[in-house]
């Protein structure tokens, strides 16, 4: 599904991810953890084509195609999705008219036809129900005044809308109440049908026991620098990361 | 002095006694009034030789035709080229509608007829004499009046028209009046509309200036605030050869509110020219003043908002903010808000920008599969849709709607 190789990414000339490699397999979900800076955040964005994200080397494929030669809505249109840890508030523009046109852009790429607004109104409803969102939600300016896990909640809204075939989550459980992380879980776990795949960015074990991840990595100073299995979070709960400057001062000395 | 001028003058004079004393009042301000050149300050941006230049030939446009607003259950008053047509049947309890030429009402006309409007508008004085049918709306003390009033002033090509429009809303009485004006081909049209809100009245306003590129025309809408009167406005014009509007609003009681919006859409070789001010002269009055457009092409938006504080307005609360966004090179805009403080206890704050695509908007659009041009498509509408979504009418924002989108969209084209 994704295959991300030795990638190196700079922010405003510098160095962020630094040697980023991570194979995701249809129907799997990844766990990323790490602490804050480690650069969890910059790796959504680069994969997703945010401007001023630039790639120095490596490669990142999704099924096969290049996302590092598309512009941003291309990587959607093929695919990709980010629920941004930070949604973005766009007043003037209804969460309606925003669903509608991504669907029928994403429909467009695939050669189908633009939803009827009756029908979409229908499934964007219907999708509000599942993230618990009353429908006058699509009413309002996109994000505009939401609370804080009103705005993760539309992300998932998102998601399940775009059917896409890649979810990567940054920290869609920030600020959340157990109530609302329940809904983003049950959202996402809805989703899980053995082909799509997901990377879960969280600071949280919590999260992860309504979302159960197959592997668990840690990221950190711009690369994954230990995985495993769902145990891993528990062991990170407990220990947090200090460990890793011990592993630094070792990998330096050695 | 102007040929046109002269001539509204000559008008004038011949009727002589024949006119109301209130309206012969304004013929001495009018001879003693100067024609706008470009050396006028608030003239400086508008070539008003356009008023004199512009050729109504032949009618080749029919007059315009009125439909109705869905889910707007209008009280239609109308206009055809400056004559009132026919007064409703019948009105709700608390609203008396009547013509210039009711007997009955000279008495309330004379108390409004150029009270609110300032006399250094020449067109607006020139408007006072040429104005021979005019409307007269009161709305009792303690009214709500449900059905928003829509005053249409149609304008068939070839044509000069001119209209007056005068509003009483009584103590604690809530209306809301739509001023709308129609025309496509080349004409000529003064509009004014004097409002009067009573103490705790409630006026829900919206002026929309909708007409064709070749409909030059000047016009302003005047308010006066008594004690706790609420004023809510909304603006939205597409400008023309020559589109000009004053408005201006009269804190004359504390605790008054006024909130007021405007929208223009320009394209071609269009003008807008807003020239608003709002004088606080008693303590304890807020405003809150937002002007947006879009200005593509060769066209050119000018915006003058000024805000006068008067020494005694303390605890007065103003905001005025105009932002632009220009879509072309050739576009322009000339904005200068002027805020003119004489009380020392005040919130004021004014801003002008041109206002530019949010790049984190566009992104996060993109991220959706929207593509980088309709994204920008989107924002650039949002910016002014803003203001639509704050119209307190959904059903005639949902009508106004589509018609901005489809001027902006034949804005993009180019
Ligand atoms: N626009 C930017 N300009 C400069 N540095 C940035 C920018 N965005 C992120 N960074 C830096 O990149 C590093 C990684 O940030 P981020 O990916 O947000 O981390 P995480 O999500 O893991 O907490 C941090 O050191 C942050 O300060
Ligand atoms: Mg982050």
């Amino acid at each position: 599904m994704l295959s991300i190789k030795d990638l190196y990414a700079n922010v405003e000339e510098k160095q962020i991810l630094k040697g980023l490699s991570l194979d995701i397999k249809p129907g799997e979900v990844h766990a990323i953890m790490g602490p804050n800076g480690a650069g969890k955040s910059t790796m959504g964005y680069v994969l997703s084509g945010r401007d001023g994200y630039e790639v120095e080397s490596g490669s990142a494929q999704l099924n096969g195609v290049d996302l590092l030669e598309l512009e941003a809505e291309e990587r959607a249109r093929a695919g990709l999705f980010l629920a941004f840890q930070y949604p973005v508030e766009i007043p003037g523009v209804s969460n309606l008219e925003f669903l509608k046109a991504a669907v029928d852009a994403q429909r467009a790429a695939r050669g189908e036809e633009a939803v009827s607004s009756k029908d979409f109104l229908k499934m964007a409803r219907e999708a509000c129900k599942q993230v618990n969102l009353p429908a006058d939600f699509l009413k309002r300016g996109v994000n505009e005044g939401f609370s804080g896990g009103e705005k993760k909640r539309n992300e998932i809204m998102q998601m399940i809308l775009l059917q896409p075939k890649l979810c990567i989550l940054d920290e869609s459980d920030s600020g959340l109440d157990i109530d609302a992380l329940q809904v983003v879980a049950e959202g996402v776990n809805s989703q899980r049908d053995g082909e799509r795949s997901f990377i879960v960015v969280t600071h949280y074990q919590r999260l992860l026991d309504y979302i159960k991840p197959d592997y668990v990595h840690v990221l950190s100073e711009g690369r994954i620098v230990r995985s495993g299995d769902a145990s891993l979070a528990l062991e990170l709960e407990e220990q947090g990361y200090a460990w890793l400057k011990e592993q630094r001062a070792a990998d330096e000395t050695a | 002095m102007s040929n046109w001028l002269s001539a509204a003058v000559e008008q004038a004079q011949a009727l002589g006694e024949q006119m109301p004393a209130w309206r012969q009042a304004s013929l001495p301000l009018l001879q003693g009034a100067r024609w706008p050149t470009r050396k006028t300050e608030a003239w400086k941006y508008l070539p008003v030789n356009v008023w004199e230049q512009i050729k109504l030939d032949a009618p080749a446009n029919p007059t315009p035709q009125l439909q109705a607003i869905e889910g707007v259950d209008s009280i239609d008053l109308v206009f055809v080229d400056g004559r009132l047509q026919n007064l409703p049947a019948s009105l709700p309890a608390g609203l008396t509608i009547t013509t210039f030429a009711d007997a009955d009402s000279q008495q309330a006309i004379a108390e409004l007829f150029g009270q609110i409007k300032p006399g250094r508008h020449v067109f607006g004085l020139a408007n006072d004499l040429l104005a021979t049918d005019g409307l007269l709306v009161q709305v009792a003390a303690g009214a709500a009046i449900e059905q928003p009033l829509r005053i249409v002033n149609l304008v068939s090509a070839g044509e000069e028209a001119h209209t007056r429009v005068l509003v009483r809303v009584g103590a604690g009485a809530r209306v809301s009046v739509i001023e709308e004006s129609l025309g496509q081909g080349p004409s000529r049209n003064t509009a004014y509309a004097e409002y009067l809100l009573e103490e705790s009245a409630s006026l829900e306003h919206y002026r929309f200036a909708l007409q064709g590129s070749a409909a030059v025309n000047v016009g302003g809408a005047h308010f006066k605030l008594q004690q706790q009167a609420q004023l809510n406005s909304t603006l939205v014009g597409f400008g023309s050869q020559l589109s000009r509007l004053d408005v201006d609003v009269i804190h004359a009681g504390e605790q008054a509110n006024a909130k007021l919006n405007a929208i223009y859409l320009l394209d071609g070789k269009e003008l807008f020219d807003l020239h608003s001010t709002i004088e606080h002269a008693v303590p304890n009055c807020t405003t809150e003043e937002n002007v947006r457009g879009i200005v593509a092409d060769n066209s050119r938006a000018v915006f003058n908002g000024r805000i006068h504080i008067h020494r005694n307005a303390q605890k007065t609360l103003a905001e005025l903010n105009n932002r632009n966004l220009l879509m072309s090179d050739r576009a322009e805009i000339d904005t200068k808000p002027e805020l003119e403080i004489y009380a020392d206890d005040v919130r004021c704050a004014h801003g002008a920008t041109v206002a530019a695509i949010d790049k984190k908007a566009l992104y996060y659009m993109q991220s959706r599969g929207i593509s980088r041009s309709q994204a920008q498509v989107m924002l650039s509408f949002g910016f002014i849709n803003e203001l639509v979504e704050e119209m307190p009418n959904e059903a005639l924002a949902d009508w106004l709607r589509p018609q901005l989108r489809e001027r902006f969209a034949a804005m993009e084209v180019k």
